[in-house]
């Protein structure tokens, strides 16, 4: 076994050995069992570094893979690591861009303005005008920020995947392990952390967003410099603002925080249910609110899609939710994959019903993120498996919570998706294509009832 | 059966009746100028009345010709379309720029 190999069993060993005695060797069971060996999860994560920490942070978008309450506590992964020595960031723009950043740029700052796992961020000015994909041309002198991956981190990565894999292989051999399928799940994995270490990815996503939101003057997606921009380093606007996690009572104070908070929600349901594109690594401090009252999306790394039936599915069933109508949500639900025996529908139809009363209906504010974990906290108390597209709605909507209120915090966004949900599903049921699958059905529906 | 007889000619005269409002509401409509909509209740029905009879009739064509209108695509599809390809050729300068950095520093590179 390599050095790595060792170091990763040896924190491995020591978070389950936690675990274990947190669980009281298995005593304790259910909720609190998965709540405790999540948390060890978490902390394995951090402590294993930069590959761990993004395979935590990919798998709290899935919670169609890990369980609910994995899935709300790897959101809270600390993706911070000390400064790279500006040197080694000036190597690299040289090394991509075929100069160093004081001849690139009118003006380089050595100091960081952010340092993450996978990249380091510097803030710099252009030193001629550029036009970009989408929006305005940037005029030299505009300021950018220069985003280098840090020297070293992919062979560090290949190596730590190498040695999960080796885990995974192993583990699958484990009966009881086998039907999560460790291997696959780590190949999807390995896919989306090599497309996250090409900055080029992440510049094509912000400009498909920038297109995508073009006629919404509340939203800013920053313009990518492709002038200056690789494999390595990706150059794109700078835009001042507060980070949603740094939102205090002054900051809002100065924009209207309540609009904003519902307009971002609603932007957020925009992505999922319309665009079906959506930023699926969103948090606090992913977003900037700039002093003239507009959100700016930053950190395009993680991106989830829906296919149009998706689409239509989630919608209903946000509809429905929304509106406490737990027979129609899990009927949607079976459409997007939620395979519910028909041994446990009737008990949970009423747990689902349950859940909306505790959580949603009737409650000022609605509190989606209790509904959200507590729903697929129940999914796991009767094995049911939770469908890929099905688990992106459960853990889009606790998001989308959980944004608006870093920015207004009473804010209640139920009564966001409500009218937005409902006119999706009008609108949906207009199309010619729907129409045409459903008037024959609706007229001799019609036809019955007044012969009845 | 006499009252279940006279029951379904009372639907089909209300329904004729309402027909007939209906086209007549219509044909008032398409004679508004436009603009014209906000002269009152009745010219508000009236104008709304053309307005989804002109949406019916686009509908039933769609439907009939089950996406394959031969009369062409509408103005607001060729303006989404030529967005679209506008979009994508501003992609691929981005794409050629990138690569183009790339290659300039490999060749600096060489140079070296």
């Amino acid at each position: 076994m390599s050095e790595r190999g060792r170091a990763i069993a040896g924190v491995a060993l020591r978070r389950a050995v936690v675990a274990l005695w947190g669980v009281r060797f298995g005593l304790r069971r259910g909720r609190s069992r998965r709540r405790i060996v999540a948390r060890q999860l978490r902390l394995a994560c951090e402590e294993l570094g930069p590959t761990f920490v993004k395979l935590g942070q990919l798998a709290s978008v899935r919670p169609d893979l890990v369980p609910a309450e994995a899935v709300f506590e790897l959101e809270q992964l600390q993706d911070r690591l000390p400064a790279v020595p500006t040197d080694r960031i000036r190597a690299i723009v040289a090394a991509e861009l075929g100069a160093p950043p004081e001849r690139l740029f009118a003006t380089f700052d050595p100091d960081p303005i952010a340092t993450a796992s996978i990249a380091q961020v510097h803030r710099a000015t252009l030193a001629n005008d550029y036009r970009p994909v989408v929006g305005p041309v940037l005029r030299a002198g505009a300021s950018v920020a220069v985003k280098v991956i840090r020297p070293g981190v992919e062979g560090r990565i290949a190596e730590d995947l190498t040695v999960a894999s080796r885990w995974a292989s192993r583990l699958e051999r484990l009966p009881h392990l086998k039907r999560l399928g460790p291997r696959s799940i780590l190949a999807e994995f390995r896919s989306s952390l090599r497309s996250e270490l090409d900055l080029r990815n992440e510049g094509r996503v912000a400009d498909r967003f920038a297109r995508d939101f073009a006629d919404d003057r509340l939203i800013v997606v920053p313009r990518v410099v492709w002038r200056h921009t690789t494999r390595r380093v990706l150059v794109s606007e700078f835009v001042e603002g507060w980070r949603l996690n740094e939102l205090g009572d002054a900051e809002r104070s100065g924009i209207d925080a309540r609009g904003l908070a519902t307009h971002g929600a609603e932007v957020f349901l925009r992505q999922v249910l319309v665009h079906g594109r959506f930023h699926a690594d969103l948090h606090p401090a992913n977003l900037f609110v700039t002093p003239d009252g507009r959100i700016c999306y930053l950190d395009f790394g993680i991106v989830g899609r829906t296919s149009p039936e998706q689409r239509i599915a989630i919608a209903q069933v946000l509809a429905a939710t929304v509106y406490g109508d737990a027979d129609r949500a899990l009927r949607y639900s079976r459409e997007l994959g939620l395979d519910v025996p028909e041994r446990d529908a009737g008990a949970v139809r009423d747990a689902v019903a349950t859940l909306m009363r505790r959580h949603l209906v009737g409650q000022e504010p609605a509190d989606v993120r209790g509904f959200a974990l507590g729903f697929l906290s129940m999914l796991a108390d009767f094995r049911i498996p939770v469908p890929e597209g099905y688990g992106l709605l459960v853990k889009a909507l606790a998001t989308v919570e959980g944004v608006a209120r870093s920015i207004y915090p009473d804010i209640d966004i139920t009564r966001t998706a409500a009218p937005f949900a409902t006119r999706l599903v009008a609108a949906q049921l207009g199309q010619p294509r729907r129409l045409r699958e459903r008037l024959p059905a609706a007229t001799r529906a019609a036809l019955r009832e007044i012969l009845a | 059966m006499k009252d279940f007889v006279r029951f379904l000619a009372a639907w089909a005269l209300l329904h004729e009746s309402a027909d007939e409002g209906w086209k007549a509401a219509i044909r008032r409509g398409e004679g508004l100028e436009p603009g014209s909509m906000d002269r009152g209740p009745d010219a508000f029905v009236d104008g709304l009345a053309a307005l989804v009879n002109d949406e019916k009739e686009r509908l039933e064509h769609e439907l009939a010709s089950d996406g394959t209108d031969d009369h062409g695509p509408r103005p607001v599809d060729l303006a989404d379309k030529l967005d679209a390809v506008t979009f994508e050729l501003a992609e691929l300068r981005g794409r050629l720029e990138s690569l183009q950095a790339s290659v300039d520093a490999l060749a600096s590179r060489r140079e070296d």
